[in-house]
C-alpha cells in the first residue's frame, strides 16, 4: 500500500511537470462571443472579437493580463480583420471593411492615429501583417484576376507589387 | 583508333547525361524572381525583420509554402519540409525567419507543425487535438505559438508555449533576463 501511494505520488509530480509545448491558460482572454486570427509579440496578443456587437481589434497584454485600450483603433461601422502588431506594440496593422470597400490601415498607438494604406490600390486587399520591426507590411491585392502579394515598405512609403 | 560512329554515340550519351542532370536540380533558382506569378500567392507572412516573406502558392501546380528572400530577391529551397497528408497551409514566421510555423492534416484533422531553418526538419508541434483549428503563429522570439479552435460553437484563442529549452530567435547579443 505504502509503495502504491509513494509511485501515485511521484506520478503526479511527473505529470505535472510534462514538458513543452503545453497550451496556457490565460483568464481573461476569451469570451463567449468569437475570437479570431490571433497574431503574439514577446507582450502582446492582438485578435478579432465581436464580443461588443461589432467586430473589433483587442490587444491583450500578457504580462498585466488585461485589455489595452486603444482610442481610434476601431469604429462602429468598420469590420476589422486580420490584425498585427510590432515587437515594441508601437504599430497595429488589420483590415478593415466599411462601406462596400476593405482597405489596410496602420494605427499608431503612440499618436493614436490610424492611416490608411491602399488609399490609391483600385482593387480587393486582405490579409495584411507587419513585420515584427514595424519595416515592412505585406498583404494580399486582387489583382489579374488572382491573388498577388503586395510589400509595402513603411519607412520609404513604397509599394512593391 | 576506335570507330568515329562509337565516338559520336559516346559524345551523345554524355549529353543526354548532362541535360538529364541539369533537370535535377533542387527548387532554388538563381537571379531574381518574382514574388507573384500568374497563379495565386496567398496567405503572406513576414518575418520580424522583415527580410522573410512566406506565403501558399499555386505556381508549380499545387498549393504550397514558399519562402521569399526580400534581400536576396529569390525563392529559398524548404528542404526537410514535411508537408502533411493534403495541404500545407497558414505559414508564419518569427523574427530572423528561423522558425515557420505552418498547418497541416493528419488523417484529416488539422495540426501545428515547426519547420526550422537552421536544422532543416519538420516536426508536429501540437497534434491530436479534438478540435478544429486554424491561423497559427509564431512569437517573434520563437517561444510562443497562437491560433484560434472552434469551441463550443465558436472561436476562441489559445496560447501554446514551446518551452524555455529553446533556441529563442533573437538578435545575437541580446541580455536575457532572468525568469
Amino acid at each position: 500500500m505504502k509503495r502504491f501511494i509513494f509511485a501515485l505520488i511521484v506520478s503526479s509530480l511527473l505529470s505535472s511537470c510534462t514538458g513543452y509545448p503545453r497550451l496556457l491558460n490565460l483568464t481573461g482572454l476569451n469570451s463567449s462571443y468569437l475570437e479570431a486570427s490571433p497574431q503574439i509579440s514577446s507582450r502582446f496578443i492582438v485578435f478579432t472579437s465581436d464580443r461588443n456587437g461589432s467586430q473589433d481589434v483587442y490587444l491583450f497584454d500578457t504580462q498585466a493580463r488585461r485589455f489595452v485600450n486603444n482610442p481610434g483603433l476601431n469604429s462602429l461601422d468598420e469590420i476589422a480583420s486580420h490584425p498585427s502588431i510590432t515587437e515594441d506594440g508601437k504599430y497595429i496593422v488589420f483590415a478593415g471593411s466599411r462601406q462596400g470597400s476593405t482597405n489596410i490601415y496602420i494605427y499608431n498607438r503612440e499618436t493614436q492615429q490610424k492611416r490608411n494604406l491602399t488609399a490609391n490600390i483600385q482593387a480587393e486587399v486582405r490579409n495584411p501583417s507587419i513585420s515584427a520591426d514595424g519595416s515592412r507590411v505585406v498583404f494580399e491585392v486582387a489583382k489579374n484576376g488572382q491573388w498577388d502579394l503586395a510589400v509595402y515598405d513603411i519607412a520609404e512609403s513604397r509599394l512593391t507589387e | 583508333m576506335a570507330h568515329p560512329v562509337r565516338w559520336i554515340g559516346w559524345g551523345f550519351s554524355c549529353s543526354l547525361l548532362v541535360l538529364l542532370s541539369a533537370c535535377n536540380s533542387t527548387t532554388t533558382t538563381s537571379g531574381p524572381a518574382e514574388i507573384n506569378s500568374r497563379y495565386n500567392e496567398e496567405q503572406p507572412a513576414i518575418s520580424g525583420n522583415g527580410r522573410w516573406l512566406a506565403m501558399v502558392s499555386n505556381r508549380r501546380g499545387t498549393s504550397e509554402i514558399m519562402l521569399y528572400d526580400l534581400q536576396g530577391r529569390r525563392f529559398e529551397g524548404l528542404s526537410g519540409f514535411y508537408a502533411g497528408d493534403a495541404i500545407a497551409q497558414s505559414p508564419s514566421l518569427s523574427l530572423t525567419g528561423r522558425y515557420l510555423v505552418y498547418l497541416v492534416t493528419l488523417d484529416g484533422r488539422p495540426a501545428i507543425a515547426l519547420y526550422d531553418r537552421i536544422t532543416k526538419r519538420s516536426d508536429l508541434l501540437f497534434s491530436g487535438y479534438r478540435r478544429w483549428i486554424q491561423q497559427p503563429q509564431i512569437s517573434p522570439d520563437g517561444r510562443y505559438v497562437v491560433f484560434q479552435s472552434a469551441r463550443k460553437g465558436q472561436w476562441d484563442i489559445e496560447v501554446l508555449d514551446r518551452g524555455p529549452n529553446i533556441e529563442l530567435d533573437i538578435p545575437d547579443g541580446t541580455p536575457i533576463p532572468n525568469p
